[in-house]
């Protein structure tokens, strides 16, 4: 039998078991909400950082740079491929002003029908007002309120070879020697970039944390935003969608539901899962600060932390540990016995008398198709 | 069982009309009986086939099957999951024989859909405790020396959906999570070599190429035992849904670990906990603890036939019983059938090769005497660990694993020659 049954794997710490409350926040206020404030509108301009950049050096990204946005006219940044609906507008005399900005942000597409943007349009008044008021901070044409420091645009994280497949030829060129491997010489050796851009796991102890920081109020929004569709807004899971939230002290129940909070031992391994795989189709669109906020998000819908202001980065991060973490074992299904050396299988008689039948399938023609409820009475899923 | 049937070949209808009595095959058994008496037209009678000329070469240039087994397909269970894109479809296992799995037909399992992926785009790092690390193109890992095995690859959550009683009818769905391919690759240990494990390692964690990254940490002990990165699968390209053009092999461990469009080797000194084998491929026991890291698949086997989907259609006499055994732990030395329920147990035949780690064929061959049976199958392998009963698993672990169900499988045979999924006392 495979000695990997026995193997021990790392050193647990010692739990740090958070006081948990067992109801589920029904209801989550929203970051500040002072109209205009630049400092509130720098957060919301995460969700507007995967496309546009703005700031010192800010180039075209997805989206145009927006340094000196306000009074440009629409459809104008030379080096930019605008759609022709965005070039129009601005040949028809649209001018970014805080007032049009607000009315384009509200929904784009029904300002600009044609806007490449794909953006859905920002919900909140406060959320328009206070993104306005930190861009037009980058213009000089605007209001003179002191601009924040501008933090660099998070670039999008994208893998090297899936930005711009090469070819072999393509690939870069084998030191003098032609080999760096040590026996046959063969591949070349990784570059630090190359590593950095694929080599983004975490692990429990925090090894390959990025540095950034997210509160609980700013992944609320990005829950409702990216997540929620799926997940439902409390993480309540849609249809046949994971449950992300609630289910402490159901795992001996008869129906136990398995979540972050109720069941995942370490909290390193939702900022990587997130990080690496979500939104479902979207993967690697998230900064590095909206998955610190959507982990703190989350921690808060486990009631992990209670507070809505929580900030996590990745200097608070290993002090948070989840309530289920001691609850895993080693494989231990040797001790099970069904095995030659603890007795062998009978072969005759084994039973006292003939076998009756105890339970028929439930279902009695699976044919795709043909399948007339969700059952989602079966015993759990593939995953 | 209601499956339409594809017009039976002349095989098929001369071998029932070697049987006399007993025959529940209905009008066709009829008119096999009554074509006798003037002889059977499908042989007094010049065929279409036999005049006519049919297509020539290219007509196919990739082969596929013929039309009469268009039936002969994988098929998934629609309300198990919220998205095709991660979902799992099953193996026709009792449409097969022998012990490969042909490629268009071995279960899909994927997390983000079946990434699109160039070969010529396609990279393979190895990084992480290493002393250089590494980048080779498919061009790279094709100069290594290679190798070609046999193996059998299950899910975890094979029968999983078995834990509170039977519940699908049909070995496609209870145990069709399995197939059995031979792999063509590059050790592993070959490539860990090339770039120098640094002596602080013990583990390395595979990441595929597509939208999920699926990562699973692995014993570094494993990863120079007998992993493989393979190219091949039955001599021939990986299929896009197998991971194409590359996936690590990891014999007789769970299948979640053989990771597919392999892209990047870690190598660390401690597991990383992804959320592939905390949240998921971990085993909720009775009392709320949860076993991590169960790797090894237990030793499991099902008769593929009769089965409900291959249910008995030529009444009493010869039968042949087939099945499938496997075992993480190595080769299969013994299989054992039952048909009644379990009290009395006749060793099968194996045929074919017996390899470790890859799937066995067996045989019973009785003569059915059209009484109901209680068929059931139990798997040995050659460190002497064997099928438990459901219920003994039921015992030991409850009914929430979802992971790792290698109970013995009960087929219920009627007298009318279908077939059920139950549980018995």
């Amino acid at each position: 039998m495979s000695k990997f049954r026995d193997a021990r794997v790392g050193s647990w710490r010692a739990l740090a078991r958070p006081l948990l409350t067992l109801s589920l926040p029904l209801i989550l206020a929203t970051g500040t909400a002072l109209a205009g404030d630049p400092a509130a509108g720098e957060k919301v301009f995460k969700k507007c950082a995967a496309c546009h950049a703005v700031g010192e050096g800010a180039k075209n990204k997805v989206g145009p740079e927006l340094n000196e946005l306000i009074g440009r006219t629409a459809g104008t940044l030379p080096d930019f491929k605008y759609s022709k609906a965005m070039i129009k507008a601005g040949g028809d005399g649209l001018v970014w002003t805080p007032e049009t900005l607000a009315t384009y942000l509200a929904k784009p597409k029904d300002m600009v029908p044609g806007t490449k943007m794909a953006f859905a349009g920002l919900k909140s008044d406060a959320d328009l007002d206070n993104v306005i008021a930190y861009l037009a901070g980058f213009s000089a044409q605007a209001a003179p309120a002191p601009a924040p420091a501008p933090a660099a645009a998070p670039e999008p994280e994208q893998t090297r070879s899936d930005a711009a497949p090469d070819t072999t030829s393509a690939a870069p060129t084998p030191t003098a020697s032609g080999h760096d491997g040590k026996v046959f010489g063969l591949g070349r050796k990784a570059e630090a970039e190359e590593i950095a851009a694929w080599d983004i796991d975490i692990r429990p102890d925090g090894t390959g944390l990025p540095v950034g920081r997210g509160t609980v109020s700013d992944g609320e929004v990005l829950f409702s935003e990216n997540c929620a569709v799926c997940h439902g807004d409390f993480g309540e899971g849609v249809g046949r969608w994971p449950v992300l939230a609630g289910g402490q002290d159901t795992l001996t129940d008869e129906r136990p539901e398995k979540t972050i909070g109720s069941y995942w031992p370490y909290l390193s391994t939702v900022y990587d899962y997130v990080r690496r795989a979500m939104p479902f189709g979207n993967a690697r669109s998230l900064s590095d600060d909206d998955v610190y906020a959507l982990t703190a998000y989350l921690l808060y819908l486990n009631d992990v932390v209670t507070d809505e202001e929580f900030e996590l980065s990745n200097e608070n991060f290993t002090e948070i540990r989840l309530p289920n973490e001691e609850n895993f074992i080693a494989d231990d299904r040797d001790a099970e016995g069904h095995d030659m050396a603890t007795s062998a299988p009978c072969m005759e008689s084994c039973k006292p008398g003939p076998v009756e039948i105890t339970m028929h399938a439930r279902i009695l023609d699976v044919t795709p198709g043909s399948v007339d409820d969700d059952e989602a009475g079966g015993a759990g899923g593939v995953d | 069982m209601s499956e339409t049937k594809t017009p039976l070949s002349p095989a098929a209808l001369s071998r029932r009309s070697l049987l006399k009595a007993g025959l529940s095959a209905g009008t066709l058994a009829g008119t096999a009986v009554a074509a006798r008496a003037a002889g059977d037209p499908l042989i007094t009678e010049v065929q279409d086939w036999n005049r006519y000329l049919g297509d020539g070469v290219q007509a196919r240039p990739y082969g596929t099957p013929s039309p009469y087994e268009a039936h002969v397909v994988r098929r998934d269970v629609e309300w198990l999951t919220a998205a095709t894109e991660s979902s799992v479809n099953f193996t026709p296992l009792h449409e097969l024989d022998g012990i490969i799995t042909p490629n268009g037909l071995c279960f899909e399992r994927h997390h983000a859909g079946i990434a699109d992926v160039d070969p010529a785009a396609h990279r393979l790092m190895i990084n992480g405790l290493v002393d250089t690390p590494l980048v080779f193109t498919m061009e790279d890992l094709k100069r290594f020396p290679r190798e070609n095995r046999l193996y059998f690859l299950e899910c975890a959550a094979n029968s999983g959906m078995e834990w509170r009683g039977s519940q699908l009818n049909g070995c496609q769905y209870t145990h069709g999570m399995v197939h059995c391919v031979m792999y063509t690759g590059v050790s592993l240990k070959l490539l860990l070599e090339e770039a120098g494990v640094k002596t602080s390692a013990k583990w390395v964690m595979p990441e595929g190429a597509d939208a999920s990254a699926m990562t699973r940490s692995i014993p570094l002990e494993k990863a120079l035992d007998d992993c493989l990165v393979a190219f091949k699968m039955n001599g021939e390209a990986l299929r896009p849904e197998q991971g194409y053009p590359l996936r690590l092999v990891v014999p007789g461990w769970e299948g979640n670990m053989w990771v597919k469009w392999l892209r990047r080797i870690e190598v660390g000194d401690e597991p990383w906990h992804q959320r592939e084998e905390t949240s998921k491929y971990t085993d909720l026991l009775a009392n709320g603890k949860a076993r991590r890291f169960t790797w090894v698949m237990d030793p499991k086997s099902v008769i593929t036939s009769p089965s409900p989907q291959a249910p008995i259609t030529h009444g009493k006499g010869p039968l042949v019983i087939s099945g499938l055994a496997w075992s993480g732990n190595g080769r299969i030395s013994r299989v054992d059938v039952s048909i009644d329920g379990g009290r009395n147990w006749t060793t099968a035949r194996l045929d074919g090769p017996s390899l470790s780690k890859a799937l066995h064929r067996f045989y019973l061959d009785i003569a059915w005497d059209g009484s109901p049976l209680l068929l059931q199958s139990r798997a040995m392998d050659e460190h002497g660990f064997y099928q438990p009963t459901k219920n003994e698993l039921r015992a030991a672990r409850g009914e929430n694993s979802i992971y790792h169900n290698n109970g013995i499988q009960t087929w219920h045979v009627k007298a009318d020659g279908t077939v059920e999924n139950v549980e018995v006392s």
